[in-house]
């Protein structure tokens, strides 16, 4: 089966024996859930102005430069990328619907792989930044005294280099052989090795922590009992439902077009792969919703950041300026 | 790429023209006779399975945290697991002139650090308050390094993971350990010392240290008060809450 990268990413760019006549077409009993193009407009601009809010926050406060800022605002960077290209495209579909457009001219789809490549290329420097995230917050936990020169700024910045080279030159090489089942294969397998990567350093990690809380509680002067059971526990479950926050918005938001790419190479004409094809607007809507929720879960846990946020739009209850100026430059 | 080709192949013939689109499911059309199962099986088994794998993590994430009589583990064993990581001294931390002041308690402590950590049984009183009084201080030279950073989030790097009102009562901890010296409260004793963070960061600030120590310990004269529940919620808001 000949596969599309259009057609992968432009849900709303109907195939031409659509617009012509349908009745030389069997109608499938799965018809495609179609999802107004304002909402993808919704959230493309929400993502992109919480995304561009993180990396201007990261880039302008040099108390934000250190590996793991840096790596969050290569995850925003990213996730800038894939809201600009999707509002983008979503606009010339528009165009394209009213007519101003044509939706064939060789302009158009030279303007439409760039736009692919770059949606690619947005997806896998998305995954590869929360390897890197993890991978850091590895790092700093179990190698804590020699972080400093295990994670040094130049290897940040070298990681970051070979993250953004690699991924820019993956997605042009999928676009250009997309029919390829071998490229897709390769897509999917790297999202699967990043899930489990990153599923087996949080739990190690989540691991350790409850061992060495449990071995607090119990040295002999510390007084486990005074160290309340109850507040332990409580930031125990709170661990918890962060851990799985984060796990769970990644699995919700990428699983469903992983999958879809599956159902694609493995059982095209199946009738019950073909129900769950026709629901790819929704899968698209939650991959961009993802973009949206990354600052929520990485960025915006961190107190400075938030500061620096809080700063930089002047709110009036924390608008400080002058000092943090001072402090800051 | 384009989305479909229009091939007419001239080699078929004059006029005669062979329209092919390329999409999967054109020439033949999924029939939807006879399926055994609803239409919408995939979906719903999928995301019911992701439910119940997200719900499942969730439980076993938690029935770890309560789950165990503390097994004390051999502490030579668990010595030898931090170790590699973290007791060895590198010999190339980094030597700039303002981290010489600080790089010899470095050395000095981290040996005592988690040996005092993990060898919980063998440490006495006497030797506990002796190591805690060093790692006041040491934790203390941390925290004026890492309070540079505008006082808030200042080991940011590695307390990124960290809840936030547990990284604001870290960075304030460690002074009053500066501050008093021997303090009675023996609560959480060790809590207060397990701010992994605080090392994480001070290479990059000693240059700053001057400017705000003289208004550190003002800010953590007012949140006395508060230190003690919040050191116990340092380490059990614990790194990767975040």
């Amino acid at each position: 089966p000949h596969l599309d990268v259009n057609q992968l990413f432009n849900p709303h760019r109907e195939p031409p024996w659509q617009t012509m006549n349908t009745t030389l077409v069997t109608q499938s009993d799965c018809p495609d859930v179609k999802v107004p193009i304002f909402l993808f407009f919704t959230i493309g601009l929400a993502s992109l102005a919480e995304n561009v809010l993180v990396v201007v926050a990261v880039t302008c406060n040099r108390n934000l430069h250190s590996p793991m800022y840096y790596f969050i605002c290569s995850l925003a960077a990213f996730n800038t990328i894939a809201s600009l290209t999707k509002t983008c495209e979503n606009l010339m579909i528009t165009f394209a619907d009213v007519g101003h457009l044509e939706k064939k001219g060789p302009s158009e789809t030279k303007l439409d792989d760039v736009m692919d490549c770059l949606l690619c290329m947005s997806f896998l420097g998305s995954i590869s930044s929360f390897l890197a995230i993890a991978v850091d917050r590895y790092i700093t936990i179990f190698h804590a005294l020699r972080y400093h020169n295990i994670m040094t700024m130049q290897r940040t910045r070298a990681i970051l280099g070979v993250i953004w080279i690699t991924c820019g030159m993956s997605a042009i090489s999928m676009v250009t052989f997309f029919a390829s089942t071998f490229i897709m294969i390769c897509f999917v397998s790297f999202f699967i090795i990043s899930l489990v990567i990153i599923c087996f350093l949080y739990v190690y990690m989540f691991m350790l922590a409850r061992i060495h809380a449990r071995k607090i509680a119990a040295l002999p002067s510390s007084g486990g009992r005074n160290c309340h059971h109850q507040q332990r526990w409580g930031s125990s479950m709170r661990g918890a439902l962060t851990l799985t926050i984060l796990f769970g918005a990644f699995m919700v938001c990428w699983g469903p077009f992983f999958l879809h790419l599956i159902i694609i190479m493995v059982c095209p004409t199946n009738p019950y792969c073909e129900c769950y094809r026709s629901l790819f607007q929704l899968h698209m809507v939650l991959l961009m919703s993802h973009a949206l929720i990354d600052p929520t879960i990485y960025a915006f846990r961190s107190p400075e950041l938030r500061e620096t946020f809080k700063k930089m739009l002047c709110w009036p209850t924390t608008c400080d300026r002058v000092r943090w100026f001072n402090t800051h430059t | 790429m384009s989305d479909f080709h229009n091939r007419s192949r001239s080699s078929a013939g004059p006029g005669d023209y062979v329209w092919q689109y390329e999409y999967y499911d054109d020439e033949e059309p999924v029939s939807f006779e006879g399926l055994k199962a609803h239409r919408y099986s995939i979906v719903i088994g999928f995301w019911v399975g992701l439910a119940v794998f997200v719900i499942f993590m969730f439980f076993v994430l938690t029935l770890l945290t309560k789950t165990g009589a503390p097994h004390p583990e051999n502490p030579d064993s668990a010595e030898k697991r931090h170790r590699p990581g973290s007791c060895v001294v590198d010999s190339d931390v980094p030597q700039g002139e303002n981290d010489k002041a600080f790089s010899r308690p470095l050395l000095a402590e981290s040996r005592s650090y988690f040996h005092f950590y993990i060898n919980e049984e063998d440490k006495g009183e006497g030797r506990q308050r002796l190591d805690e009084k060093r790692l006041g201080k040491h934790f203390g030279a941390e925290a004026q390094l890492g309070g540079c950073k505008g006082r808030k989030g200042t080991s940011s790097s590695g307390m990124d993971p960290m809840e936030d009102d547990a990284e604001e009562a870290g960075d304030r901890h460690p002074l009053n350990e500066l501050l008093e010296e021997g303090k009675s409260d023996r609560k959480c004793p060790f809590l207060s010392h397990f701010t992994i963070p605080n090392f994480v960061n001070f290479p990059e600030h000693s240059s700053t240290l001057g400017e705000d120590l003289p208004y550190e310990p003002s800010v953590t004269l007012e949140h006395q008060s508060h230190s003690q529940d919040a050191r116990c919620d340092i380490h059990r808001g614990s790194f990767y809450e975040g």
